[in-house]
């Protein structure tokens, strides 16, 4: 995974979800909503895409309020949220060109 | 009320499907030991369960992810062996651990490498015991019947590392068309 590869669903959300400081439980509420129940994600799968985002440094831990440990989306992490929204527009533009024709646009 | 099961299964996914079976029939799982289970009588079916195999975090990870687990709604049921069961209350929505097939993909790895090692280790020493095996005096021939313990342990653990590889190839094939 470079990071030019298109970013999973999950992580997309996560990311997204992290423009305010989320614990883990929160991002999957929060995601769950977003998507309208869509998107429902485990907690093995958010548990360790965290630990793959800090290590990246794309998200970071807040300072712990309590027990439970919150997150936060980092400038590398809203860049990386920019390059995906400008991938998945091209697909959307396109996909609108090829199937509804130049009108559609 | 309590019941104890005796059950052997080699494939995690089997037993966890039992487990959920006996949840829905009100039997919850309180305790499990190698092929014992013990469940307590209650209401039928309010709780999904899952095993996860933790083996290779530290015990710092272990904590972590556990809280984590917690806040999520979860509890853990019981933890032995590397294996864990938790459960979530079936009114939450449906519960899965892992729910895309990247993270599938990586739990499977994961599991793959523990399974894989205890198999190299369990073959190598099989053969090893079994080729001291000469001469009829009292220490070979317990070396023999560890290796013979070493080479069956061997065969159980190579059953569901050949599932899981075969589970793995699958999910890999599906990633090339879908996330």
């Amino acid at each position: 995974m470079d990071d030019k590869s298109p970013l999973t669903e999950g992580v997309y959300y996560i990311l997204l979800s992290l423009y305010e400081p989320r614990h883990g439980y929160g991002i999957m509420q929060f995601v769950s909503e977003l998507s309208r129940g869509r998107v429902e994600l485990g907690p093995g799968t958010i548990y360790g895409a965290i630990k793959t985002l800090v290590k990246r440094k794309w998200i970071v831990a807040v300072d712990e309020d309590g027990r439970k440990k919150e997150y936060v989306i980092t400038d590398a992490g809203k860049q990386m949220v920019v390059s995906e929204m400008n991938r998945l527009y091209e697909l959307h533009t396109n996909g609108l060109l090829i199937t509804k024709g130049e009108d559609a646009l | 009320m309590k019941k104890v099961k005796f059950r052997f299964y080699l494939d995690h996914e089997k037993e966890e499907k039992w487990i959920n079976e006996m949840a829905g029939s009100g039997w919850h799982l309180k305790k499990f030991t190698l092929g014992r289970f013990t469940f307590e009588k209650g209401e039928p079916g309010t709780c999904i369960y899952r095993n996860e195999f933790i083996s290779g975090m530290s015990n710092d990870e272990k904590k972590d992810y556990f809280e984590f687990l917690k806040d999520s709604g979860i509890t853990i049921v019981h933890e032995l062996g590397g294996w864990v069961y938790m459960k979530k209350d079936a009114a939450d929505g449906p519960f899965e651990i892992y729910t895309d097939t990247e993270s599938k993909i990586s739990y499977y790895k994961r599991m793959l490498n523990m399974f894989l090692f205890l198999f190299v280790l369990n073959a190598w020493l099989g053969f090893m015991n079994i080729s001291v095996f000469g001469n009829h005096t009292k220490i070979e021939f317990l070396n023999s019947a560890i290796g013979i313990f070493n080479v069956a342990a061997a065969l159980l653990i190579a059953v569901p590392t050949i599932k899981i590889i075969r589970r793995k190839r699958e999910l890999n094939g599906k990633r090339q068309f879908f996330e």
